[in-house]
């Protein structure tokens, strides 16, 4: 496992969560999607206010990830297929959806995640995320992108467009220095 | 009181005009197949797990001059019952969401659905702020209701007591991206708008 550094650069960016999460907003926007289904990580809260508020978007809050999973399913039809934002254990509960549906009927769906876990994570509960959430990935072949760098946010909208090419859900996991807008 | 299942359908089907149908797992997905043959305008979400109405509500949003029916089995709704205040928040007009109540699990042989009989499936909804909630024991009182159930606009749920299934259906013979295709592809013509790749 890459173990990578809290960052505490001497001349850090001069950027926070909201500018990160309007960042976001702006390129998910631009490959055309509309809709987020959502359910919180302390992580994201930041970014599911900004998609709340942002009129581009449609936010619906969901009250159990699986829920997120059937809502931007069905919205496939429409021609924009939905965003799932969420935390890393959150993204763990809906295996068996994505299998399922995504998986059977070849829709596609992109989860933005959080690497709850990884290296800097204080929180004890969320070891286990960090321990088994990339292997648990790997096990069902959803493609994943690690994203640890603001300027590598613009692959969230490569992954959107792609998912539509390969007719397959994508994982875009971000770290907490991104989502802060430390790195 | 309860209906059989391919009388109920076949009462549904006989007033259907051009509604978008999503059938769940099992019996609904079966019956449905059998009474209609549709293979255009319903999407036979067989691996659903509670989230069929979800899924037609992510459908519905973007076709709101649309109208949308929605099976969701008992099984299916206590497994996420949360998704009750979703629906509600989303306050779609145009989709009923149907509860096949027949208190079994349908789609692993019958195996029955513990408490079935103490739950009010409509009262539920109610309970969760679903406004238009209605439900039918014969197909004589869904006949009779039809109109003011499944035409009015507004976000609704219709609660079906339906008799445990008594014989086996098959299942759509459709595989996924065939379904996806199929249905894709009328939504396309239907709408003039693309919808797939």
């Amino acid at each position: 496992m890459e173990v990578k550094s809290e960052t505490k650069s001497a001349n850090p960016p001069n950027r926070d969560a909201s500018d990160v999460a309007r960042h976001v907003a702006d390129i998910l926007s631009g490959a055309g999607a509309n809709l987020v289904a959502s359910l919180p990580d302390n992580w994201i809260a930041p970014m599911i206010r900004h998609f709340d508020a942002d009129n581009r978007f449609r936010h619906v809050p969901v009250n159990r990830e699986e829920s997120a999973v059937g809502l931007c399913s069905g919205a496939f039809f429409t021609g924009k297929p939905g965003i799932a934002l969420m935390g890393a254990s959150g993204f763990l509960t809906c295996i068996y959806a994505i299998t399922k549906i995504n998986y059977t009927y070849q829709i596609p769906i992109l989860f933005l995640i959080t690497l709850r876990g990884d290296p800097g994570d204080p929180a004890r509960f969320h070891v286990s995320n960090g321990l088994y959430l990339r292997s648990i990935i790997d096990a069902i072949d959803i493609p994943f992108i690690d994203i640890d760098r603001y300027e590598d946010l613009s692959k969230i909208g490569t992954a959107y467009r792609h998912m539509s090419v390969i007719g397959r859900p994508y994982v875009v996991g971000m770290s907490r220095d991104v989502l802060r807008g430390n790195r | 009181m309860a209906m059989l299942i391919e009388e109920c359908f076949a009462a549904l089907a006989s007033r259907r005009r051009d509604e978008l149908v999503v059938t769940s797992a099992g019996n609904s997905s079966e019956v449905w197949w059998e009474v209609t043959g549709d293979t255009e305008r319903t999407f036979y979400l067989e691996a659903s797990m509670s989230l069929s109405t979800l899924f037609a509500s992510g459908m519905a949003m973007g076709y709101p001059d649309a109208k949308f029916w929605a099976f969701i089995g008992d099984g299916a709704f206590v497994m996420n019952t949360g998704l009750l205040f979703v629906e509600r928040d989303l306050a779609l007009p145009n989709v009923v969401s149907i509860v096949v109540a027949n208190r079994c699990y349908g789609a692993t042989d019958g195996v029955a659905l513990p408490n079935s009989r103490e739950i009010d499936f409509a009262a539920v909804a109610r309970a969760a702020g679903i406004s238009r909630v209605f439900r039918f024991g014969s197909v004589q009182d869904l006949d009779a209701g039809f109109e003011e159930s499944f035409r009015s606009a507004g976000p609704t749920t219709v609660v079906l007591d339906l008799e445990a299934p008594v014989r086996h259906h098959e299942s759509p013979p459709f595989d996924g991206p065939e379904l996806k295709y199929r249905f894709g592809r009328a939504l396309e013509k239907r709408f003039s708008r693309k919808v797939l790749p």
